[in-house]
């Protein structure tokens, strides 16, 4: 049986859309917007080994969901699973109030989009063709690209601010430009729900910023965001919610100001740690080298 | 766009230059207007309309066959297993037909009609193995399970065609032609057998053109798009190996155009997308095996020799100075 998870104070309260750690500021993600996806009790095993033990997840319409948790907890496994790229143990997954294994291959693209944690990057192909690869999840398998398609390339390339390059070979961009490509693929899909697993996990601190930042647009601009991250204070400064996994498991879940407390650092990842938010920066403050605190000078 | 565009005009002009070519030349030289004039049925005397329509049509259907089917069967398995050195090869398709062919040709030379059935039947058997075992147990259906079954599959049905040739030594010679790849004017009989396999081939290389192109963007794109990529890979590796047994059973071993043409396709165009590269590796490789087909009965006419050392040689430079400038 899989232990309940903890609630950090978001469920029955408004959700802030975008602004300071904590701070409600629209009606976004409220209970009251559709969930367009509810995993309950979700289990997987590879190669034997229980990877996932019973983990739970809900994503309503509108929200940035930031999946956080320690190495091995089970973060990527979880996306995956819901995603249908992972076939579950057990466990009851609905998209829309659909189970999972009731969508077919292009009715699961229609609902949501996926975006690795870094793709292959074939030679000669250029950054609007992986794009326009990306559309094709909506064509029939001989039909062309219409006109609309081809309109729906160009602003998934916009959206994602890598219209500028569309000409250039993927072979050619920077690890951030290459992360903006592939949320633009998935964008291409026209899929309600973007999910991406530690899309900055790669990147230096300007890239990581402008990812952050063109996710939180994203949904600000009315898509819906599940994001496993790994940096703690980047998740508290974008996302809505965070949903802490540990060890095959939902352990809480909530506004990360609330959930990430000092308590659930020291429970979840051993650490004397404090997430602290000023002014719109976020930091966790970390004792490093444990209680005995400072290095000789 | 404009070069990819320049390639395919380009390798267009060499797909008609070679067809007529291979129409007009052999061991009697005919006018290039004598072929039009006889293919649209208004010219020419009895002997040259029989020496183009019973002779020299056929065998020019089978290398632009042929040339088609071996490019995109190497263009949809480099496509499916992300590995630039796939061909036919590696699912043991060309090691399985050679067996089935030479199995004929020592055990069985008074039934050598069975040839192109047997080289068909073993090269579909040798892949059907490969899947067997590249589709059972963990992790099936990986680009790993597919390559490795494939070359101990290729091994093993190697292995058996030494062994008989080695164990019938006085036979062997007869066996030189089909080793090395080559096309007979033999009409029309072994393309009205075999061509089903042809069509079936052709049809799944062109329905898996977008999901190649998804796949090339890693598995798990090619699912979030909506695709299986185990699926894709089995369809592939059904399309190639239908492609490339039908292939050994008219022209015997021709490996090397499966591996070598979708790469000058990619290098030459500029570009890996599939939607490009299947096609016109189609196109160049009609084109090449047509025309190292011509060289091949005509440099030394009236002897006729095998085509596949002949391809190789019009092919390779043209590959080296291609790989010399790809990046």
């Amino acid at each position: 049986m899989a232990p309940q998870a903890e609630e950090g104070g978001s469920r029955g309260r408004p959700q802030r859309t975008h602004g300071p750690m904590g701070v409600a500021e629209g009606p976004l993600g409220t209970p009251s917007a559709p969930a367009l996806l509810e995993a309950h009790g979700v289990e997987v095993e590879i190669g034997g080994t229980a990877i996932l033990r019973g983990a739970d997840l809900l994503v309503r319409s509108g929200e940035l969901v930031a999946i956080v948790g320690p190495n091995g907890a089970g973060k990527s496994t979880l996306v995956r699973a819901v995603s249908g790229l992972q076939r579950p143990s057990g466990g009851d997954v609905r998209w829309s109030g659909c189970p999972l294994g009731d969508l077919r291959g292009r009715e699961l693209a229609r609902l949501r989009a996926f975006v690795p944690q870094r793709m292959p990057v074939p030679a000669g192909i250029s950054v609007r063709e992986a794009v326009t690869i990306g559309r094709s999840s909506q064509l029939r398998p001989l039909s062309r690209l219409t006109g609309a398609d081809r309109d729906g390339v160009d602003a998934a390339m916009d959206r994602a601010g890598v219209g500028r390059f569309a000409a250039r070979a993927l072979t050619t961009l920077s690890g951030g430009e290459l992360q903006r490509v592939q949320v633009a693929i998935g964008l291409a899909q026209e899929a309600p729900l973007l999910i991406a697993d530690e899309p900055t996990s790669q990147l230096d601190l300007g890239a990581t910023i402008g990812v952050a930042t063109l996710l939180r647009e994203l949904v600000d601009g009315g898509l819906t965001a599940l994001v496993v991250v790994h940096d703690l204070a980047l998740a508290a400064a974008v996302a809505d919610r965070a949903v802490i996994v540990a060890e095959g498991r939902t352990v809480a879940t909530g506004i990360p100001a609330e959930v990430l407390s000092a308590e659930r650092l020291a429970q979840t990842w051993g650490a004397d740690a404090r997430l602290t938010e000023h002014d719109g920066r976020t930091a966790l403050h970390v004792a490093w080298l444990g209680s005995k605190g400072v290095r000789a000078p | 766009m404009l070069r990819r565009s320049l390639v395919l005009a380009a390798l267009l002009v060499a797909l008609v230059a070679a067809t007529v070519c291979s129409l007009a030349f052999g061991a009697v030289k005919l006018p290039f207007s004598e072929v039009v004039d006889i293919l649209f049925g208004n010219g020419g005397s009895e002997a040259q309309r029989q020496i183009v329509e019973t002779l020299r049509l056929p065998r020019t259907v089978e290398a632009l066959v042929v040339g088609a089917a071996l490019s995109v069967a190497g263009a949809v398995l480099q496509g499916a297993l992300g590995n630039p050195l796939a061909s036919p090869d590696v699912i043991g398709v060309t090691g399985g037909a050679g067996f089935g062919a030479i199995l004929i040709i020592i055990l069985l030379p008074g039934s050598i009609a069975l040839l192109p059935l047997a080289a068909l039947a073993f090269g579909l058997l040798a892949a059907a193995l490969v899947f067997v075992f590249a589709w059972s147990g963990r992790n099936r259906g990986s680009t790993g399970k597919v390559i490795l079954a494939g070359i101990a599959m290729l091994s093993l049905f190697t292995a058996g065609t030494t062994g008989l040739l080695a164990a019938f030594p006085e036979r062997a010679p007869s066996a030189i032609f089909f080793i090395a790849g080559g096309l007979t004017s033999s009409g029309w009989e072994e393309i009205e057998t075999i061509w089903p396999y042809f069509a079936v081939g052709f049809v799944f290389a062109l329905f898996l053109i977008r999901p190649l192109d998804r796949l090339a963007l890693g598995d798990d794109v090619a699912a979030s798009l909506g695709s299986r990529p185990q699926l894709i890979r089995l369809g592939a590796g059904i399309a190639a190996a239908l492609l490339a047994a039908a292939s050994a059973a008219i022209a015997g071993l021709l490996g090397f155009l499966g591996l070598v043409v979708p790469h000058v396709v990619r290098m030459a165009g500029g570009t890996s997308s599939n939607t490009y590269v299947i096609p016109v590796s189609a196109i160049g490789g009609a084109a090449l095996l047509a025309a190292g087909d011509t060289l091949a009965r005509t440099l030394r006419a009236p002897i006729e020799m095998p085509v596949g050392p002949f391809m190789v040689v019009l092919g390779v430079p043209l590959f080296l100075w291609l790989l010399r400038k790809a990046v």
